[in-house]
């Protein structure tokens, strides 16, 4: 029997894709991006600490989308974007 | 569970209800309960429901897929949806995809949330929706089948799998539906739709994300300050996501407790005003660490107590219920928007 498929969508127009170039985990500034949840933090503040003992840790920031429930703002995203090579991000319940 | 190719039609074998149901359960299509098959014609017959509504909708997430009129009206005929359910349907879908409803938090959160679809208009009567004794209840088809099939569509095109992409931690029953009418015929104020600015002939539909509702129990009280001060002191949770101060809630009101309120000359506003300056956390309720959290978040405490909304205007007030000395409570899921979306109804012919 024929059926209509009630799981079938169609993929938007793509915006193209984005590549980034090779990353220096040794020199690069990193973001250490948080949902806004306690946990989240105390994850990327372990983080933190252990790659305080492979490299460079004055240029590795922290910083949190003001909601937890709700999508980091675009600007937000652009400027961590244009001033971090690396993000490394948490969601910690 | 898996989706099968992607193809808007599929030729399966033909099975009893027995194997339907497997299938169904084996694709990861279902709530958990059976569901009717979404054959061509029967999908046909509720696309008509919704004749001459080309608006186009936008991606769905997770899965980012943009849903066709024909998927939406097979999830509408697997759930038991009657043709004229469709536009309702429709229009709930238009509601959740709203930017501020913030469909993607929702669905993946591990709060219990659920989209609260709520009716209001002449479709109400016109598709037998119930808003009064045991609307949030069982029996209701048109109740049953509309919220069942906007989550049909959430969890088939939108890819919202529980414990997949759905990481509730708990769930909810309002998860399998959640739709009620307002009781306008037993409401002293104005319909909620016409106070959003709609025309009382027209029919709406107001989402939200919600839990289900709690009650509100309140025999004693005899006048509408004592009432809003039984519902102030159960809304002042501090463990609801309302105590974020930062979404809406509902209060709806049964018709007993909205007749007393109104008795006593309380208007929507005065009781959303009332609300927002009562009910309040108090500051001994919430732990040390929270304080902190709320505080790293600009959320403080006045007069030794937290608010729970943002606004008197995000304590939405409505009618619905039969006979009892009860009213609701329905917290949202804290970053989310009430929002209300005219339905269209079909065109002529």
């Amino acid at each position: 029997m024929r059926i209509v498929n009630p799981s079938f969508g169609i993929a938007p127009q793509s915006e193209g894709t984005a590549t980034a170039g090779p990353v220096d985990w040794a020199n690069d500034p990193i973001i250490l991006f948080s949902n806004n949840k306690p946990n989240a933090k105390e994850l990327l503040e372990g983080v933190r600490d252990r790659l305080s003992s492979i490299r460079r840790v004055d240029n590795i920031d922290y910083i949190a989308k003001s909601s937890a429930s709700q999508p980091a703002p675009p600007e937000m995203i652009n400027e961590v974007a244009r001033k971090y090579r690396i993000a490394l991000l948490a969601l910690g319940d | 569970m898996s989706d099968t190719a992607e193809t808007e039609t599929l030729d399966i074998p033909e099975m009893d209800a027995d194997a339907w149901a497997d299938f169904v359960e084996a694709q990861g299509w279902t709530d958990g309960l059976p569901t009717v098959v979404p054959s061509e014609a029967a999908v046909a017959r509720m696309m008509d429901g919704a004749r001459g509504d080309n608006e186009p909708f936008a991606a769905i997430t997770p899965r980012q897929l943009i849903p066709t009129l024909q998927s939406l009206a097979a999830n509408a005929v697997m759930a038991g949806c009657r043709p004229a359910y469709f536009p309702v349907v429709l229009a709930a879908l238009r509601g959740v995809l709203v930017a501020d409803y913030n469909l993607h938090g929702s669905l993946a959160t591990t709060h219990s949330c659920a989209p609260m679809v709520m009716v209001n208009g002449p479709l109400r009567q016109a598709l037998n929706i119930n808003c009064g004794t045991n609307c949030f209840g069982q029996g209701w088809r048109a109740n049953a089948a509309i919220g069942r099939a906007l989550q049909l569509v959430l969890n088939n095109v939108g890819g919202a799998k529980p414990a997949i992409m759905d990481r509730s931690t708990f769930g909810s029953p309002a998860k399998y539906t959640f739709c009620f009418g307002e009781n306008e015929e037993e409401s002293p104020f104005a319909p909620y739709h016409v106070r959003q600015g709609f025309r009382a002939e027209e029919s709406v539909v107001t989402v939200m994300s919600a839990e289900p509702n709690h009650n509100l129990n309140d025999h004693g009280s005899t006048t509408g300050q004592g009432l809003l001060t039984t519902f102030a002191g159960a809304i002042a949770s501090p463990a609801a996501n309302t105590i974020y101060a930062k979404g809406p809630y509902f209060i709806i009101l049964g018709p007993e407790h909205a007749a007393t309120l109104a008795r006593d000359n309380w208007t929507v506003e005065q009781i959303q005003q009332f609300l927002y300056d009562t009910a309040c956390v108090p500051l001994s309720q919430v732990s040390v660490e929270n304080r902190r959290i709320y505080e790293e978040a600009g959320h403080f405490p006045e007069n030794d107590a937290y608010k729970v909304a943002p606004t008197p205007e995000d304590i939405h007030v409505a009618v619905a219920g039969g006979a009892g000395k009860h009213s609701a409570w329905i917290p949202s899921f804290g970053g989310t928007a009430a929002i209300s979306i005219r339905v269209k109804p079909p065109a002529a012919g």
